[in-house]
């Protein structure tokens, strides 16, 4: 630190021109040379406890010591902080909302007619495919699979620190949000939650470079570990042999292992394989489906109790059996 | 004294204000361009006005935006920290410079605040940003002036309005 600066710069006062300096001038010892404690000693003693206790922080915290759980604390009194920078969003949102025309609107819900049609013919397929499943299950004396409700909820328009890879919804313990619960949108996994807070709750995107997500290929049914890069359009998968049958354009999903994500949930799409004979894997990156820079609304997957099984979720008992005066949520 | 406690109200009401802006969603496009407000602002107030932003506050207001913008505890506060820490001790130098002077020599701790912050974000296995990184650096240099007479009104509004 630029504490020798001090004592070069002593000599030739460029702005000798006023009183200011003068007292300046007075505080430099006469042999001009900086001690522990004059006042600029102490300054810089104090610069160095400072930094020493952020270097701690920071530390405590990449570890997930303590520090989260401080954190969490705050965040909760600090919820309306984030009501107010959430305000003008929402206001510009209704604005342009009640600003389109009729012509915009009954094109927009002619398209979603013509989706949700083919959605419910798509679910139709599908209860008949699980009926049939479960029967199957059922034949094989095989564990029956888990059932999946799903809750929404939407993302506060608040700027977080882009390293921190992470977004804020707006549901918290107050709606059953538990840490660890996964988080989808339209088109795939976007990421975890993180701190709960009462009202709001952060999201954990795939995207950091501490996630590992467990994946499976849909096509051949490899499982290897998806890792964030940092990067909000990339996957890496660092362990995928090199003999594996990937391609590009495959199709990841979640393999379940781990336990923190139901498994069959679109991840990513195989972006390009590198295969360097004198390496033991592959280097294969895979493009996340999930808008993760760029989507409002996502959806909270509830495990619901185990189709067949006793085993009852803790998650979903909450909602249900404690029914609060407002439930409206 | 009160004029003391004047001061300090209207600098955290300032602040205040930094920090909602510095949280303040942007489209994706300005993303990049945005200034660090809230090290602009304490920047100002340590400069103009003597013994008004201590180490200690730099570091309390720095873990407060690290709480509010998700960040790694402490980052926020160690380059508030840092940057407090060189206008303490280059104040004298700073005050007597011509305004577009006073800019670049914002533009250089702003942008040596961007390194540090680079250092530990790399460190914590992030990729290295783009070009577009170093954008706001840029605007808070030339944000600077404009800023600098904003707050020297906002100071002596609420002084007269004592008076």
């Amino acid at each position: 630190m630029p504490g020798w600066a001090f004592r070069n710069w002593a000599g030739a006062n460029p702005g000798g021109n006023t009183g200011r300096a003068g007292d300046r001038m007075a505080r430099l010892s006469p042999t001009g040379s900086t001690r522990l404690f004059s006042p600029e000693g102490l300054r810089t003693a104090r610069l160095m406890l400072y930094l020493l206790l952020c270097v701690v922080l920071m530390a405590m915290d990449q570890r997930g010591q303590y520090v989260p759980r401080m954190r969490a604390a705050f965040e909760t009194m600090l919820e309306p902080v984030y009501h107010v920078v959430g305000l003008p969003s929402r206001i510009a949102g209704t604005v342009s909302e009640f600003s389109r025309s009729y012509a915009e609107v009954s094109a927009e819900n002619e398209f979603l007619k013509d989706s949700l049609m083919r959605q419910a013919a798509s679910v139709q397929q599908m209860q008949s495919l699980m009926e049939e499943n479960r029967r199957l299950r059922a034949l094989l004396d095989a564990t029956t699979g888990r059932d999946f409700e799903y809750r929404f909820a939407e993302m506060v328009q608040v700027n977080l620190d882009p390293f921190s890879h992470q977004v804020i919804i707006d549901r918290g313990s107050a709606d059953g949000v538990f840490t660890g619960q996964a988080v989808l949108d339209g088109s795939g996994v976007m990421g975890q939650v993180g701190d709960v807070r009462l009202h709001m709750s952060d999201v954990l995107l795939i995207s950091d470079p501490d996630h590992a997500l467990p994946v499976q290929l849909a096509r051949t049914g490899l499982r290897t570990v998806a890792f964030g890069t940092g990067e909000t359009t990339t996957l890496l998968l660092p362990n995928v042999p090199l003999q594996a049958d990937v391609r590009p354009g495959d199709l990841l999903v979640t393999s379940g292992l781990g336990d923190r994500f139901p498994p069959g949930f679109p991840v990513a799409e195989i972006e390009s394989v590198d295969r360097d004979n004198g390496e033991t894997f592959a280097e294969v990156r895979a493009r996340p489906l999930a808008a993760l820079d760029r989507g409002r609304e996502v959806l909270l997957v509830i495990p619901r109790a185990a189709v067949g099984g006793e085993i009852k979720d803790a998650a979903t008992e909450i909602p249900q059996d404690a029914p609060e005066p407002g439930d409206g949520s | 004294m009160s004029s003391r406690r004047e001061r300090l109200s209207t600098l955290l009401l300032v602040l205040t204000l930094a920090l909602l802006l510095s949280l303040l969603p942007l489209p994706d496009a300005l993303e990049p361009l945005r200034p660090y407000w809230t090290g602009l602002v304490l920047l100002y107030w340590a400069l103009e006005v003597r013994g008004m932003v201590s180490l200690g506050m730099a570091f309390l207001v720095g873990l407060l935006l690290d709480v509010l913008s998700g960040s790694l505890m402490g980052l926020n506060a160690l380059s508030l920290v840092v940057l407090i820490y060189l206008v303490q001790h280059f104040r004298a130098r700073l005050r007597f410079f011509p305004p577009w002077q006073q800019a670049l020599a914002v533009l250089g701790l702003l942008v040596n605040d961007h390194i540090i912050r680079l250092w530990i974000a790399t460190l914590t296995g992030e990729p290295l940003p783009g070009w577009e990184y170093w954008l706001s650096p840029l605007v808070g240099m030339a944000l600077w002036p404009w800023l600098f007479l904003l707050m020297d009104r906002v100071r002596a509004g609420r002084r007269q309005k004592k008076a």
